[in-house]
């Protein structure tokens, strides 16, 4: 993006000078009401207190304090940190091995590919709905058919362990195929000369694969990393019809954690925009570290 | 096409362990995915007392339409689909329109300060409305838009992911055809809408299916802004219920079919277009 000589653009008809500002305006007027001021009021917020909604008094860095202090933020924080580890590196080790699988010329490659997808386009409150249903302990499809062949029938929703698998479980089973279709478009994009030259030189698939295959994938999957984990941590939608935040808030992350906070009653605006803060700060710093880290491998 | 492969399967009549492994895990998986919603579809035609029997049986009795057309009548069922179906199109011809002519903006005009703004874009791709929803509560609250569709259509419209697209898109389009336009004596406007919003359809395409998408199936913005139950989108209605016992599950299985139904379809209709788009635009 270099810059453009002024000298031209001051000779330009007036038209095309005011356009480019017409044309962005729409846009970026939404931007700034519903983004960015609000990305920069949300840190004003958090050092408030409020009842209810109102009267807003300043308390400074005492809702950071409260945080930090209140056992059920710390537990939301702790949930949230497990489910975004996980599901980054799942997804990431999942999405790449089957991206390979099917970048492979097999019977049924197109077919694979729309089933996989297919989960992406669904509503999230539907999959935790059906997902929630399967999962159930009395009535669920799962325990029947696993009662059936005589082995044990869990609670899956109601073990707050079992409960924080079935969630990451789920969230995979949505989100994969969103993040296999990267990987092959990333494998598209290697050029298949390194692979008959290393096959000349008597190199195995497996060599291949270490060598040539995972080395120029990187970039692609630090987009699938960073990708991620930005939804691994404001995952919300479905674990709300999933498991409610159950049992006992064990699957409560951070972004119900904050809704809770900010619309059920007691209202406390100051603290859930504390909350999102530390979120935001968290998010912004984890994605900052992958893609330098990113950088840094590529040059070396 | 080039021959790209991973294990040795080589040109041989008997498949290799890899194969058959891969096979394996891929019609696994497929099952594991597909099995769901195969489920729940076909559950959504049961009756109440199908439902509870155990062990269930796959299929139900009749491909009865009861449910369908008993949870049509006993909640408002059509109106939560009317603003489903009102904020999806509504907001999506909103986000086309601003972000195609955002994307322009920045893709074909030398001007102060954009860069700055094409940055704003590229950064606020990674502020997601779940991490700041209180602030933008609070200023749809002021502009009077809670509880109101505009609330639903308008806050979310100005998506970074579309800007980003549409421009990566439109920096292909050849300068030299603008500039024959201007000479011409075509106006600025006209020759966004004339020709270079014709030469864009492959990325208005991406960009259209994924609002319908993120509309369609949002959840935590309606559930905030729409506090009112006539006010409720499908996903909201939906959630709602789920949590109150008072309604049947076969009620809210079939609402949860109908709720799929339409992204299902325009996705298989689609399908290629979503896959190619997504593969070829931006996230490389």
């Amino acid at each position: 993006m270099s810059s453009t000589p002024s000298r031209r653009a001051r000779a330009k008809p007036w038209n095309q000078r005011l356009a480019p500002y017409l044309f962005v305006l729409p846009n970026m007027l939404i931007f700034g009401l519903f983004v960015v001021y609000p990305a920069i009021n949300n840190f004003n917020i958090s050092l408030y207190d409020s009842r209810n909604g109102r009267d807003f008094t300043f308390v400074g860095g005492a809702n950071y304090q409260e945080l930090f202090g209140s056992e059920a933020f710390c537990s939301a924080a702790r949930a949230t940190v497990v489910f975004a580890t996980c599901f980054v590196v799942l997804t990431t080790v999942l999405s790449v091995a089957l991206a390979l699988m099917l970048n492979q010329r097999i019977k049924g490659r197109a077919f694979f590919r729309t089933v996989f997808f297919l989960p992406v386009v669904l509503s999230p409150v539907v999959v935790g709905l059906i997902w929630g249903w399967i999962f159930d302990r009395g009535n669920g499809l799962l325990n029947t058919v696993l009662a059936r062949i005589g082995l044990g029938q869990p609670g899956w929703l109601v073990d707050g362990g079992l409960a924080t698998i079935v969630v990451i479980f789920v969230g995979l089973w949505m989100h994969i195929g969103f993040y296999i279709l990267i990987i092959l478009a990333g494998l598209q994009g290697i050029d298949p000369t390194y692979y008959e030259a290393a096959r000349m030189d008597g190199a195995t698939n497996w060599q291949q694969l270490r060598k040539i295959t995972l080395p120029l994938l990187r970039p692609t999957t630090m987009v699938v990393v960073i990708l991620s984990l930005i939804a691994g941590f404001q995952a919300f939608d479905y674990i709300w019809t999933l498991t409610g935040g159950g049992p006992i808030g064990a699957t409560t992350l951070m972004v119900q954690y904050i809704y809770e906070n900010a619309f059920q009653s007691p209202i406390r605006y100051g603290l859930a925009a504390a909350a999102s803060v530390v979120l935001f700060v968290t998010v912004f710093a984890l994605t900052l570290l992958n893609f330098l880290y990113g950088r840094r491998k590529e040059a070396t | 096409m080039s021959r790209r492969r991973w294990t040795s399967i080589g040109g041989s009549a008997v498949p290799s362990v890899g194969q058959v492994l891969t096979y394996a895990i891929l019609i696994g998986l497929s099952i594991v995915v597909l099995a769901p919603v195969v489920w729940a579809v076909l559950s959504s035609f049961k009756t109440q007392s199908e439902l509870a029997q155990r062990p269930p049986a796959p299929l139900p009795s009749s491909l009865a339409t009861a449910n369908y057309t008993e949870a049509l009548s006993s909640f408002d069922f059509g109106l939560y689909l009317q603003n489903s179906v009102i904020v999806t199109v509504g907001a999506t011809l909103l986000t086309v329109v601003v972000n195609t002519m955002c994307a322009y903006g920045l893709a074909k005009y030398n001007f102060r300060g954009r860069d700055v703004l094409f940055l704003i874009v590229l950064g606020t791709i990674m502020i997601p409305l779940q991490l700041i929803f209180i602030p933008v509560y609070q200023m749809a609250a002021q502009l009077g838009l809670v509880n109101s569709l505009w609330g639903l259509i308008i806050p979310p419209a100005a998506t970074p992911t579309g800007v980003f697209l549409l421009r990566q898109y439109m920096l292909g389009i050849p300068d030299d055809l603008i500039e024959a336009a201007r000479i011409d004596g075509a106006g600025e406007f006209r020759i966004f809408a004339r020709i270079v919003v014709p030469l864009c359809g492959a990325a208005l395409a991406v960009v259209t299916i994924f609002s319908v998408m993120w509309r369609w199936n949002d959840f935590l913005w309606p559930l905030i802004i729409s506090q009112d139950q006539a006010k409720y989108t499908l996903p909201v209605a939906l959630a709602q219920f789920n949590s109150q016992l008072s309604v049947p599950f076969n009620y809210i299985l079939a609402m949860s079919v109908v709720s799929m139904l339409p992204v299902v379809v325009i996705f298989l209709i689609l399908q290629r277009h979503i896959v190619r788009g997504i593969a070829n635009t931006g996230f490389k």
